[in-house]
């Protein structure tokens, strides 16, 4: 089985959003190979867990001025800040009968990918179930999947540098704990690779590639034209209020 | 699932005809909260947290499935949520039904 790898681009939530599924479609259709995408966010993005309220969770108005996209994600999981500078995302999108059939189990294998990476760059991290990657107990990873018409896609991000205050004027949290005392909590909590490691952006995903293809025969290659139709599609419902607004 | 209750635990009356609110923290799992319009029976409930559910149009039909059930009767709620469960063949992740239907009673109680 040859994987398609398709190295870090950088791109808007919506066409993100969009990308991830529309590789998945295919894949289900047995049309595209199974694929591993590294990516970035231009601009700066909030993405929140399917099963969560946007106006819980997000200060929209504070997106609006910093100019920061706001996308409800296909998979659960929690409200995340995509920092332009701060974050590597991988998909990985494939046929399910190529990962263990448990969910605990196939968050297992494919997070420690993202362990071996981690380690080609010099940092030991370890699974915490059920879908964090931790250094000395500090969360660097969260990650995320879903199950689709026979297909496993699963995103997840690999802190690079860590900008709380930020994180604090998107996420909605009450004035009154965005205080010095709440920031170190986060910091004790989260932490992330420039932390241990001064290796540019571009050698850390070098170094998630090994880990996440060792083992694999691959090839580099981008999307294509019928990918890039479907991404054009989904482009709209990504961005529409009806999706992203819907609880 | 066992249940944590002591992280948080919300009061009522959010947004348009909703009169129930709650969330809390599962223990070993996910955070969960729902928003409930309800008499002595749902009238409409939402299950939002950032819980796994696959797969995750499921949880729609549980919401609905919710619908008239008596909000004191756990036993009846938890059948409800179990047979969609059941029948749908879902996989919850940092969830449960029992999470659902405590969080429920936990929103009509206050």
């Amino acid at each position: 089985m040859k994987w398609r790898v398709i190295m870090l681009e950088k791109h808007s939530a919506y066409e993100n959003m969009s990308i991830d599924e529309a590789i998945s479609n295919r894949v289900a259709e047995g049309t595209s190979k199974p694929t591993i995408r590294f990516y970035g966010w231009s601009p700066s993005a909030v993405s929140i867990g399917c099963f969560q309220s946007m106006d819980e969770e997000v200060n929209i108005e504070r997106c609006k001025e910093l100019g920061i996209d706001y996308v409800r994600r296909l998979t659960g999981g929690g409200a995340v800040y995509h920092d332009t500078e701060g974050e590597l995302t991988y998909s990985i999108i494939a046929p399910e009968s190529l990962f263990p059939k448990g969910i605990h189990e196939s968050y297992r294998e494919i997070c420690g990918y993202v362990i071996k990476g981690l380690s080609g760059v010099g940092i030991n991290a370890s699974f915490a179930p059920i879908n964090d990657i931790v250094v000395d107990g500090k969360k660097i990873s969260g990650n995320a999947q879903t199950r689709r018409g026979g297909v496993l896609l699963q995103h997840g991000t690999i802190l690079y540098k860590l900008d709380v205050k930020k994180m604090f004027e998107v996420l909605k949290v009450s004035k009154e704990k965005i205080s010095d005392k709440v920031i170190k909590n986060v910091e004790d909590r989260v932490t992330c690779v420039s932390n241990f490691s001064d290796v540019s952006m571009n050698d850390l995903c070098e170094s998630m590639l090994r880990g996440f293809v060792d083992g694999k025969d691959y090839e580099f290659e981008n999307l294509n034209a019928e990918e890039l139709n479907k991404v054009n599609e989904l482009g709209d419902t990504y961005k529409s209020t009806e999706w992203n607004f819907r609880r | 699932m066992n249940l944590n209750i002591f992280i948080t635990k919300c009061a009522v009356l959010f947004g348009k005809g909703v009169n129930g609110f709650a969330k809390q923290k599962i223990q070993g799992g996910k955070l969960v909260y729902v928003r409930i319009r309800y008499d002595s029976t749902i009238e409409s409930v939402e299950i939002l947290g950032d819980f796994f559910m696959h797969p995750e149009e499921a949880l729609l039909r549980i919401e609905n499935a919710l619908v008239g059930a008596e909000v004191k009767n756990r036993g009846d709620m938890l059948e409800r949520v179990e047979k969609v469960v059941l029948s749908e063949k879902i996989e919850m992740i940092g969830i449960s039904p029992s999470a659902i239907v405590d969080t429920i009673m936990i929103a009509v109680a206050q």
